[in-house]
């Protein structure tokens, strides 16, 4: 399936939900938050946000900052 | 003596010192800052996270858990409705719901963008957050800030990163005359002096990264900021004297010896 995720394109294989995305790129387990087509998802919404084609997806996280 | 405890939102701080976490020389230095400030509130960024890179490359993995609040930032907005989006994405992490919300509209200056902050702060406000608005050193924005609910005011003392210090000693002082809400300096300063000047002008804390991030010894200048804020806060509580224009002596002219 095309996604859009973090700007850029990417053909991902065998996902149906956020959680899959997020398995496939390893960051189970890693403080990571998810927003999919602008809404922003808590990671208990992860298993239950299905993916749809050309999907926008941003995966963001806690960088150094002040 | 009743401890001089900051109250910001649902929290009471011991330490009147935040602190950025970013542009440290290694993780190991930054959490050895980190524990020498002695700050409860920690800053951070959101940033999209590098796909191509295996490395586990968050912060997060060389801070305590449970040891600090964390304060994330939406540094990179331009916008309100930009800032509401990081803000909420912040906060999905689970790991916060207090924001600082940072607007900036000019890449050179990084001025705040006051209209916009209070545009967010208002929105963010009404969905919960505990909202902590950087912005410029205006007593009106200020106000207007506190008005809209935000739990903290934190205007820059100069442009973010310059080291310049304290800009408008006059502003500062006005802002927090009329605050009813903490008055935290964020942005600008350079070094424990300026800091101890902060404090004594009667502000509620103060928000550093780069001039301790990049001091030759962070760890060093992280302690030196630390009695800075606690020299200036004493300072600012036990009252100092009003400037005079002449002399006067410390033992009275009465009994002169020589005479």
């Amino acid at each position: 399936m095309l996604l859009r995720i973090n700007g850029e394109e990417h053909e991902l294989r065998d996902v149906r939900t956020i959680l899959d995305v997020i398995e496939f790129f390893g960051l189970l387990g890693k403080p990571v938050v998810a927003e999919a087509d602008g809404k922003v998802l808590t990671a208990e919404q992860w298993p239950d946000t299905p993916v749809t084609a050309n999907m926008s997806i941003e995966l963001v996280h806690f960088v150094g900052g002040g | 003596m009743k401890p001089d405890l900051l109250r910001i939102g649902d929290y009471e701080l011991r330490s009147r010192f935040l602190i950025g976490t970013g542009l440290f020389p290694n993780p190991y230095v930054q959490m050895e800052a980190i524990k020498a400030s002695e700050a409860e509130v920690l800053t951070f960024a959101i940033r999209r996270i590098n796909l191509e890179s295996s490395a586990d490359d968050s912060i997060l993995q060389h801070v305590e858990e449970g040891k600090h609040i964390f304060l994330p930032n939406t540094s990179g907005a331009s916008t309100a409705d930009e800032a509401v989006r990081i803000a909420r994405l912040a906060r999905a992490s689970g790991l916060s719901d207090w924001i600082k919300v940072e607007i900036s509209a000019n890449e050179r200056t990084l001025m705040p963008d006051p209209i916009e902050t209070l545009k967010a702060t208002e929105i963010l406000v009404k969905e919960g957050f505990t909202v902590l608005p950087y912005t410029s050193d205006d007593p009106v924005i200020c106000k207007r800030l506190e008005e809209a609910g935000a739990a903290a005011v934190m205007p820059g003392a100069a442009p973010i990163g310059t080291g310049l210090g304290i800009l408008n000693a006059y502003n500062l002082g006005l802002i927090v005359e009329e605050a009813h809400v903490p008055i935290i300096v964020d942005a600008g300063l350079g070094s424990a002096s300026d800091v101890a000047q902060a404090m004594e002008l009667g502000v509620s804390g103060v928000l550093m990264n780069t001039p301790v991030a990049k001091a030759r010894d962070p760890v060093m200048m992280a302690t030196a900021m630390k009695l800075a804020i606690q020299a200036g806060r004493q300072s600012y509580l036990a009252g100092r004297i009003a400037r005079k224009q002449y002399a006067s002596a410390s033992s009275g002219f009465d009994e002169f010896i020589l005479k």
